[in-house]
């Protein structure tokens, strides 16, 4: 079974540490990883992003940076 | 020590009837000789789970007194910015940036060191797959309520309170049906912010997004429940045996992938 773990920056130095096998982390608050609230699209976006880790990622603690930034307001749904 | 006086007098609707928002709160005075001092250190201190705890900000205790005020001046000054940008992305940026520098200022405890990596390759395509989710934001189903301690409905505020209690209790893993609706399911949690939570459970609990990617082909398929737990516990049980029962509980559901989002 293979996992994916997404973390906001704030907690990017566990994923370092626990070698996880597959890392997104996102430019995010804490309690936030997925994207603001509302934001459809930056929640698609991050999650697409994750799970493509699975398909590309060839090697074992892989930390991957998504760009963008966190800005609420966007109800994109 | 900041000679920085801080003292609580009350509603500012005594003072100056503004707005409703801004009369529940109260105000800073560096006037009344009669209020008690408090350092910047102390004042970081209550952001922490004390008096002004605030679950966004419980990091700048991290600081040292100078990076303290330097935090508070930064926030401050683009605070000020605002006043003629309109524009809150900077200050956003620049508390995400604070949250960054304060939990990397400390190193990790050995628990969370490991010499190697549990790879596991994909046996198919991630469009292929079953996908499973598990969360430590919290979630479960309203009338399904874990009931820490023996509670049941336990607030928000009740549970960062009694965050000293949570961090000594084996962890306890609630089901969520992924069809479940947002007003169907509920989040608590005593170590962070939960706000973003409630607002859009998606924001920690993609259930909805996932869904669709399940219905636009970009994963294979979601497994029908995704899995939440409060981080915020015993850590030794959680590595050394509740983690391995859940392992098996997830390998159990047949499922490929598991997303897992830490808060």
């Amino acid at each position: 079974m293979a996992t994916v773990t997404v973390f906001v920056e704030a907690f990017s130095h566990y994923a370092k540490a626990m070698h996880l096998p597959r890392t997104l982390v996102t430019p995010h608050p804490m309690g936030r990883p997925l994207g603001p609230p509302g934001d459809t699209a930056r929640q698609r976006e991050v999650l697409e992003a994750a799970l493509g880790l699975v398909d590309t990622a060839d090697r074992p603690g892989v930390i991957e940076r998504i760009g963008g930034v966190y800005r609420p307001g966007a109800t994109s749904s | 020590m900041v000679g920085w006086f801080v003292a609580r007098l009350g509603p500012v609707e005594t003072l100056c009837p503004v707005s409703e928002r801004v009369a529940a709160t109260t105000v800073l005075s560096m006037t009344d000789p009669e209020s008690p001092t408090e350092s910047l250190d102390q004042f970081a201190q209550s952001l922490s789970y004390g008096e002004r705890s605030d679950l966004s900000f419980k990091f700048l205790p991290r600081f040292d007194t100078a990076g303290i005020g330097d935090a508070l001046a930064a926030m401050l000054s683009e605070i000020g910015s605002l006043f003629d940008t309109g524009d809150p992305g900077a200050l956003i940026d620049l508390a995400i940036e604070l949250q960054r520098a304060g939990y990397h200022s400390r190193p990790l405890t050995e628990r969370y060191h490991y010499e190697d990596s549990a790879f596991t390759r994909p046996e198919r395509p991630v469009a292929e797959s079953q996908v499973a989710l598990l969360t430590s934001s919290g979630h479960f189903v309203a009338g399904d309520d874990p009931q820490p301690f023996g509670i049941d409905s336990m607030t928000q505020s009740e549970a960062e309170a009694r965050i000293s209690e949570f961090l000594k209790e084996a962890p306890s893993l609630s089901e969520i049906p992924v069809d479940s609706t947002s007003d169907s399911v509920e989040v608590r949690h005593g170590g962070y912010d939960t706000r973003g939570s409630v607002t859009d459970l998606n924001v920690s609990l993609p259930i909805h997004r996932m869904r669709e990617l399940e219905r636009d082909g970009v994963i294979g398929s979601l497994h029908s429940t995704a899995y939440s737990f409060v981080g915020a516990c015993a850590q030794l049980p959680l590595i050394k045996k509740t983690g391995y029962e859940w392992a098996d509980q997830l390998v159990a559901t047949e499922s490929d992938v598991v997303l897992l989002v830490p808060v």
